[in-house]
């Protein structure tokens, strides 16, 4: 493993008191970070949307069976199991028999995964989410990567909560929908961004992230007001920010 | 956590608008909302340029003060939950924290009767709706696990604003509840569908909230789930052609 990589990481993971915080930027660190620290070829992050469902809200890539993957979870899967019981869920070979998640087990290995772990984002008593870790090969996951996999999912989710505690005394449900309207946000300017550039959503997305950042605007500012401009250009002209 | 709440949530819909020999619509919505949070009272306002409007719904006259008050005042719990994209949860407008958020709207609030307000953004992502407003004559907060229901039917009320200002063109029946034939916070929130939405503002040269007004419109009107359509569009098999809508411009 890399160290330096994951001291970076847990720093940036904790940092998130600067003025252009943005959650879903920060929870794609996350995701991005986990593939890049730890034997995962993919990874997820679902967060509890208080309609009593899990919700998508960041990924290492947009490839659709991933996305795909999660959806089926929210009828069954280790990220719900993880969710409900507010433990870590391993499943080391999906493609082997006598799945406890046939229907899971079988979109998971049609995308390419042989195993995942479910880690579960808990603040004492309240689990708002999970970190799911998707990998190619089968067989458990190294136990000191675990660790890391879960002071990952622990830092982000203090992180996620920190950020809140500037807001006033939003309860934990609030910001989770803020954070939820946030990622429709900016699938809404991918897709516009997509449209105007011919190009595929992943890129739509690194493109915005970087403007984002270069010009120091939080994400979900950026691509609320491209979504709101009158013009596809972009990066959209000044407007107020809304 | 209780699965598919939603389904619960729109029997409870259904049943009241037959009770009244009607379609869903945000009369149904208010009266659902305050009846099974166990509060006094609920409104439902449109916005206009990003702030909330006049009411379009009330369930009595101390909503349609609250509403009058935040209008005039330019301040209240409504104001700030379009600023924000998420609700506000005023349990009680007699703490040091709302009276120093909203210092008139809470002293003349607390005059005609409120003791807690609660207030949803009507939103899809950029799409700004309206917002949903509540009271409860005393203080105290929502009851445990009635924030997930009332976000239910704030996702209710939105598609029903969005139709509404949506008009002729998008041809909804008023009947929220089988747009989509299927819940309707399934079809606000998945990738696709917003990323296709996204898609339409360019190819339709229309805004964000005309967009997901025509692939609601065009999924109902071919009879296709709107997962599907937005997979065709994001897949780029689908193009929806510009076309002079009635109200075309939005």
């Amino acid at each position: 493993m890399d160290a330096d990589l994951l001291t970076d990481t847990l720093v940036e993971l904790a940092d998130t008191m600067v003025a252009d915080f943005d959650v879903i930027d920060f929870l794609h660190l996350l995701t991005h970070r986990s593939v890049a620290l730890l034997s995962a070829s993919a990874a997820g992050v679902m967060l509890a949307d208080p309609r009593g469902e899990l919700r998508v809200a960041a990924s290492s890539n947009e490839a659709a069976g991933l996305l795909e993957l999660f959806q089926i979870q929210n009828d069954q899967g280790p990220c719900l199991d993880c969710f409900r019981t507010g433990q870590p869920v391993t499943a080391t070979d999906l493609a082997g028999l006598g799945q406890r998640w046939p229907r899971f087990a079988a979109a998971a290995t049609q995308s390419g995964f042989q195993a995942v772990e479910a880690l579960p984002m808990r603040l004492r008593e309240q689990v708002i989410g999970a970190l799911n870790l998707f990998r190619a090969d089968p067989g458990p996951l190294d136990p000191a990567e675990l660790r890391v996999g879960q002071a990952l999912a622990d830092v982000a989710t203090i992180g996620l909560l920190h950020e809140r505690n500037v807001r006033r005394s939003d309860t934990v449900a609030e910001q989770l929908q803020r954070a939820l309207n946030s990622r429709v946000v900016i699938e809404q300017a991918k897709g516009k961004l997509a449209e105007r550039l011919g190009m595929d959503m992943d890129r739509a997305f690194t493109l915005l992230r970087d403007y984002a950042r270069n010009s120091n605007q939080r994400l979900t500012d950026v691509a609320r007001n491209f979504v709101n401009s009158a013009t596809s250009d972009f990066p959209p002209p000044p407007r107020r920010i809304g | 956590m209780t699965a598919n709440r939603s389904e619960v949530v729109w029997g409870q819909l259904a049943a009241h608008a037959a009770a009244r020999g009607d379609r869903v619509g945000v009369a149904d919505v208010c009266a659902v909302a305050a009846r099974s949070a166990g509060l006094s009272g609920a409104w439902v306002a449109a916005a206009r340029d990003g702030e909330p409007d006049f009411a379009m719904y009330v369930t009595d006259q101390v909503c349609e003060r609250l509403v009058e008050l935040q209008l005039t005042l330019g301040e209240g719990p409504c104001h700030d939950v379009l600023a924000s994209a998420a609700p506000v949860l005023a349990a009680d407008l007699d703490d040091a924290e709302s009276a120093g958020r909203w210092p008139a709207f809470t002293r003349e609030a607390r005059g005609h009767g409120a003791g807690a307000v609660f207030a949803f953004p009507l939103i899809v992502g950029a799409i700004r709706a309206g917002v949903m407003g509540l009271y409860r004559r005393s203080a105290g907060p929502l009851r445990d696990g009635r924030l997930g229901d009332l976000l239910i039917l704030a996702d209710v009320a939105t598609l029903l604003l969005l139709d509404s200002v949506g008009g002729g063109a998008a041809a909804v029946d008023g009947d929220g509840g089988r747009l989509d034939g299927q819940s309707p916070d399934l079809a606000l929130h998945r990738a696709e569908i917003d990323q296709a939405t996204g898609m339409l503002t360019v190819q339709l040269g229309v805004s964000i909230t005309e967009a997901f007004v025509r692939i609601r419109a065009y999924a109902y009107s071919e009879d296709l789930r709107l997962r599907d359509v937005a997979s065709d569009i994001v897949a780029r098999r689908l193009r929806l052609d510009p076309d002079p809508a009635p109200d075309a411009g939005s």
